[in-house]
């Protein structure tokens, strides 16, 4: 499902996708967010890099969230002015991450990098959900 | 669709101690559904007592944080048996995958060759 609403000169691009909570729906989490970022005007490394982190944002939802009734987790992404944001929400309870400062540890990279490789990270946590808000602005 | 293989190959290191040194290769895209077969062919090695592993991921498009985690987990794992290490290869041209390794700091706990070449006749020279 897609539509686009314009209204001066603010247009509005929303988009949506459902997964099955399964490692090997990573590869189509990826291109989701690739499509949307590549849509939206974003360079060839900041598309890399949006795909990154949502691929990051979902292992973790399939790790440590939880899917919906149907076994999937949700990916929509929300085209602002200057930048595209990328939502990946599970039905779990939101745990927080292991931040380890440890460089040999094997574990806690994930928000880290998604932090690095975006303009922002944000995450909403509601009963019975969690969001991870991934954004990356226009150069 | 994510394309994901590694395969292996015991090359000679010429080394007067007869190590061997064994190369895997690993291809398309590393991601939490490839990086348990991608511990699987590491542990493999190391637990036959393989004890200098090179691992080229020069065809490599994508690897996610879990799949660093194996990295880390088989350079720990090598570091505690002993004088093991890990070596990596990734080609200039793979600028994605070597600046995930950057941005992680893995690139800290590891020598990183250009080249499998390059990388065995350092391993060489290290004894």
């Amino acid at each position: 499902m897609r539509w686009a609403a314009e209204q001066g000169h603010v247009r509005c691009d929303v988009g949506e996708l459902q997964l099955p909570a399964e490692p090997s729906e990573l590869g189509a989490a990826r291109a989701f967010a690739e499509r949307a970022a590549v849509a939206f005007g974003l360079d060839g490394d900041d598309c890399y890099d949006l795909a990154f982190a949502v691929n990051e944002a979902v292992t973790n939802a399939i790790r440590h969230g939880a899917p919906d009734r149907q076994g999937r987790i949700h990916l929509s992404f929300i085209a602002g002015v200057d930048r595209l944001t990328i939502a990946v929400r599970d039905y779990g309870q939101f745990v927080a991450p292991v931040a380890s400062s440890d460089a040999r540890s094997e574990h806690g990279r994930g928000f880290p990098l998604m932090a690095r490789l975006t303009d922002a990270v944000r995450v909403r946590v509601d009963p019975g959900r969690t969001t991870v808000y991934l954004s990356k602005a226009r150069a | 669709m994510s394309i994901f293989y590694i395969t292996d190959d015991t090359a000679p290191a010429g080394a007067d101690d007869g190590d061997e040194v064994v190369v895997l290769v690993a291809a398309g895209e590393v991601d939490f559904a490839a990086a348990p077969q991608l511990r699987e062919r590491i542990c493999e090695q190391i637990d036959a007592g393989r004890r200098r592993l090179v691992l080229d991921v020069s065809t490599v498009t994508f690897i996610d944080s879990t799949a660093i985690g194996v990295l880390v987990g088989a350079i720990t794992r090598l570091a505690d048996a002993g004088d093991g290490s890990l070596t990596i290869v990734c080609g200039e041209e793979n600028r994605p995958v070597m600046r995930i390794f950057d941005i992680s700091g893995l690139t800290g706990l590891v020598e990183v060759h250009r080249t499998r070449e390059e990388a065995l006749s350092a391993l060489v020279t290290a004894g």
